[in-house]
């Protein structure tokens, strides 16, 4: 077997690896309280689920919305008017894995910048 | 003559199979939350072309799958991660054709499958602005490998079957 077969063997491998690593890293619960809603980089709101009532926020994009649910300190996208529905089938926000909507250019995630690299770390 | 004429018929052929199994891949819902994450059936005809026929016309026939297929799916905005996506991963298993032989086809798939998912990923955060879509990279290496792989034999299957007529 050629040397470049044999690397290109060994990086697929170590491809396959890294990802159900990261995969399972990503989807690990995480416990956080501080949650953006970003458009496009821009901070659209910063919520304190823990000092939150349960409410609905209405998110309009040109045409088109999502409606954020928060009910008993969790965040989640309770409906949207996009085809694929994405964002509503993600759930409640529980681990790094953020909601995005890429349709309407949403996206909510925990709030800490290097929660990610945090929980790799513990 | 004869034969260029041939040749055209194959492209269009292998173009129009593409498209078929794209826009019926449409209709099977990804049963994951994650945008992106999809068999990508019609890489087999991708993988296949570029194998079997020169760079340029491997380009031609995804680009007019791209552009075609994107008439289909009735959803224009898409066209940017198909576009990147496509052009990452042709260009990816072209060069990897130099070093993965035709018998291990699906290997260079693999990596075709990973490309396509890195491009729509680097589509995407220029799209939305932001590097938060980066953290689904992992789940879609994952994805990618095992489509990539599956695609990539079925590619294999229709090399083999297609050899007596070459």
């Amino acid at each position: 077997m050629k040397k470049g077969l044999i690397l290109a063997y060994i990086a697929a491998g170590l491809l396959f690896l890294s990802g159900a690593a990261g995969t399972y890293m990503l989807l690990k619960p995480k416990e956080a309280n501080a949650v953006q809603i970003l458009r496009d980089d821009e901070i659209l709101y910063t919520i304190d689920l823990n000092n939150e009532d349960s409410r609905f926020i209405r998110i309009d994009y040109g045409d088109s919305y999502n409606v954020v649910e928060i009910k008993d300190g969790r965040i989640r996208v309770k409906e949207a008017d996009c085809k694929d529905n994405i964002c509503v089938r993600t759930g409640w926000l529980s681990s790094s894995a953020p909601i995005v909507c890429l349709p309407n250019h949403l996206v909510i995630k925990f709030a800490s910048a290097s929660g990610e690299i945090d929980a790799v770390a513990r | 003559m004869n034969k260029k004429i041939r040749r055209l018929t194959e492209l269009a052929l292998l173009t129009a199979a593409a498209l078929i199994i794209f826009v019926v891949e449409l209709q099977i819902p990804n049963p994951f939350p994650i945008a992106g994450v999809k068999l990508g059936l019609a890489n087999i005809i991708t993988v296949y072309s570029v194998y079997r026929y020169k760079w340029s016309e491997s380009a031609l026939m995804l680009l007019a799958r791209i552009l075609l297929g994107t008439l289909f799916s009735a959803n224009p905005s898409a066209i940017f991660y198909s576009l990147a996506g496509g052009i990452f991963c042709l260009a990816g298993m072209l060069l990897l054709k130099n070093i993965i032989p035709i018998s291990r086809l699906w290997l260079c798939s693999v990596f075709g499958a990973v490309l396509h998912n890195l491009g729509q990923l680097t589509a995407a955060s220029f799209i939305m602005k932001t590097s938060a879509v980066w953290l689904y990279f992992p789940p879609l290496v994952l994805c990618g490998c095992i489509a990539g792989a599956l695609t990539g034999l079925a590619a294999q299957l229709i090399l083999k079957r297609t050899e007596k007529y070459k």
